[in-house]
């Protein structure tokens, strides 16, 4: 089992340390960071611009460089966090509180350093568990059947809603509401083109890049334009880097809880970086001296940022053992490896292994690349932080649209992105999370597909779910894992969690 | 009773409105049986399932303990009735319009504009404005021209415009698309009007 794993490990980096795939994994990281220091702009937004670019490229150099801008977007996130006391990506809201205050205090650098090298020892940490757990999961998943897949994809979709913030029953609504907008397009069953209202554009259902750029990047665009730009960027000169041994000691314990805990979070379907980071602080204000939480506590910085980095990644097993996504990052991810040909699902593992382990080779080499860009090049980060927005939102909206454009070549696609784009603001004027939505979007057909394969081989008898062991198990956890947040004492706990 | 939760209000009459609109659609389809589940038996059965949480979410919203304004959002009833006449008009007369492309489409275009403009801010109408514009314009007038309209456009939308910083933008921006989009990226995409 040790001798196959190195083995395979050795496949996988003579995979990534080729030239080409250096290259990519490089390209990667360096927009990702790019993108997650810029708050407006975020991973979902760049890969599917990206999408239509990597039909050219070889499948592995594509997903390399697609990964490497989801997890460098993690490190970037946490400068603007720090410096800006706001946050590049969602997963930093909470580094903003602890951040921000040890910036106030002159200790800028430390805190960069310390989120740096807390999400490098966690994205080591993650490739590991991956190159682990991976394998196993695979071959459990192999034995899946149609029942099996569908409740497995209940018990994604309970777990994404679970997750989501506010309101359950908003939350259950936008993920069946998602299911039915993946139902638009020809039946596969019967050749019916279902809800396309005579359209042929529609006849082949709408294309998940267009429901992801609508309601995630332009919906925020107009929100942020909404409420006008209030942007007090901290760049005091940031000098000395290194953090204190004192600095090293209190974080050390920090960044290990940090990693377990968004390693297991990020596995869990609709977990993923922003759970991660949220459940890292909480724990933290929990253990040892909590006085000096919110007033530039490192500790506040190390948690969070290590549990992103650990999560972002940890949410590809999902992605690569069961073909299944977690959030829409990885559904974008399935989208690419379709693009490429590739089914995503067990089987990826066995008949393409070189993908498999040059993804998580190129991980960890993404990794120590992004310590590398992000501590010497900080001053260019910062530097970027003072383009106002007001010129940014034109460039990310023509990057946008040519992105949607470039899909298929179709003025319909970019006209429905906008109307997406309607439908998200309103979305969030209403207190409707759209993740759900998104990830209804991606399972809808193949839910029905499973859904119908199992039915028609239990001769119509439901119960199939229930009584296959695998299946009853799942569908169970997704049961208990509604009733504990229904139970009241969750709710509110639920509630003080993303009001912070 | 009186509406608590404005947010929640409108929440769940979208809800509702969508389950039911898929139940209807769906009617238009074989619904099949359990064991062979016809195309409309699963939209069926999914979009009850969201017009009961649609009433759920809508009757919470006069018990809700968290109060919202029911205004949530700039709402132009007058334009969402005349996108509904127009849109509904050209779509169950397109008899009328064979052998004329040009004034069904801009019927229809003009019914899509009415309706998002009918909602939220006027930022909002632009920036979609612009969006629209650019997918319709890229193939007819070409990628420079199409960028410039993009930008432009959306600029309008924000509150802060600046003549001479839009107009460096739009430069660059295009200089930027040529060069990465049509040259490096290779996309299809002809720079010119009619090239």
């Amino acid at each position: 089992m040790d001798f196959a794993l190195i083995h395979n490990l050795s496949i996988g980096f003579g995979v990534a340390l080729s030239l080409q795939n250096l290259m990519y994994c490089f390209f990667g990281v360096l927009l990702g960071t790019l993108i997650g220091v810029l708050p407006g702009i975020g991973p979902v937004a760049t890969i599917a611009m990206l999408l239509p670019v990597t039909f050219n490229l070889s499948p592995i150099s594509a997903l390399i460089m697609l990964a490497g801008i989801y997890y460098g977007a993690q490190y970037g996130g946490s400068t603007t966090a720090i410096l800006v006391n706001l946050p590049g990506e969602s997963s930093s809201v909470i580094t903003c509180l602890d951040g921000y205050q040890m910036a106030r205090q002159g200790r800028a650098g430390p805190a960069l350093a310390i989120a740096a090298m807390g999400s490098f020892f966690a994205g080591c940490v993650a490739t590991v568990i991956i190159a682990l757990f991976a394998p196993p999961l695979a071959e459990v998943a192999l034995k899946f059947g149609p029942a099996e897949y569908f409740s497995l994809m209940v018990l994604g979709l309970v777990g994404a809603t679970v997750l989501a913030h506010g309101s359950l029953v908003k939350a259950i609504a936008m993920t069946i509401l998602g299911l039915l907008m993946g139902l638009v397009g020809t039946d596969v069953n019967s050749g019916i083109a279902r809800f396309s209202f005579g359209l042929s554009e529609l006849s082949d259902g709408i294309g998940f890049v267009i429901v992801a750029m609508g309601v995630f990047g332009f919906a925020e665009i107009i929100t942020n334009l909404e409420q006008g730009e209030a942007r007090d960027v901290f760049v005091n000169k940031v000098t000395g880097l290194m953090p204190t041994w004192k600095d090293l000691k209190d974080s050390s314990g920090a960044i290990l809880r940090g990693t377990a805990l968004g390693s297991m979070l990020g596995i869990l379907p609709g977990g993923g970086a922003l759970l991660s980071s949220f459940a890292a602080y909480t724990l933290e204000k929990k253990i040892g001296d909590t006085s000096k939480f919110g007033k530039g506590e490192i500790r506040g910085v190390a948690a969070p940022e290590s549990a992103n980095n650990a999560g972002a990644q940890t949410s590809f097993i999902p992605l690569l053992t069961l073909g299944i996504p977690s959030n829409p990052v990885m559904a974008l991810m399935i989208g690419a490896m379709m693009i490429q040909g590739i089914a995503p699902g067990p089987q990826v593992m066995t008949e393409r292994p070189e993908l498999f382990w040059g993804m998580i080779a190129s991980m960890w080499i993404g990794n120590l690349m992004l310590v590398i860009l992000n501590l010497p090049l900080i001053g260019m980060w910062v530097k970027l932080l003072t383009v106002p927005y007001r010129l940014l939102y034109p460039s990310i909206l023509l990057f946008c649209c040519v992105g949607v454009y470039s899909l298929s070549n179709q003025p319909f696609d970019v006209m429905l992105t906008a109307v997406y784009g309607l439908l998200g603001y309103i979305f969030v004027k209403l207190e409707c999370e759209p993740a759900p939505l998104i990830l209804g979007f991606i399972l809808g057909p193949l839910m029905e597909e499973n859904l119908r394969r199992a039915m028609l081989l239990s001769r119509g008898d439901a119960s199939v779910f229930v009584t296959k062991p695998i299946s009853g198990v799942l569908l169970g956890i997704a049961l208990v894992l509604l009733l504990i947040t229904l139970a009241p004492a969750v709710q509110k706990t639920r509630e003080e969690a993303f009001v912070e | 009773m009186r509406i608590k939760n404005g947010r929640d209000f409108w929440a769940g009459l979208m809800f509702i409105g969508f389950g039911l609109g898929f139940m209807l659609v769906a009617r238009n389809y074989p619904m099949g049986s359990a064991v062979r589940m016809g195309p409309a038996y699963f939209p069926t059965v999914l979009g009850a399932l969201l017009a009961i949480l649609g009433a759920m979410v809508f009757f919470r919203a006069f018990v809700s303990k968290f109060a919202h304004p029911l205004k949530v959002f700039t709402f132009r009833p007058v334009l969402l009735v005349a996108a509904v006449v127009v849109g509904g008009a050209t779509y169950f007369a397109d008899s009328l319009f064979k052998g004329m492309p040009m004034v069904e489409f801009a019927l229809t275009g003009l019914a899509l504009l009415l309706f998002i403009g009918a909602f939220g801010p006027k930022s909002m109408f632009l920036i979609l404005l612009a969006v629209v514009i650019f997918g319709y314009a890229l193939k007819p007038l070409g990628l420079v021209l199409a960028t410039v309209i993009l930008i432009v456009v959306s600029a309008v939308g924000g509150h802060d415009f600046r003549k001479k910083e839009i107009v460096i933008l739009t430069v660059l921006l295009v200089i930027f698309g040529v060069f990465v989009f049509v040259k490096g990226l290779g996309l299809p995409f002809n720079l010119w009007p009619g090239e």
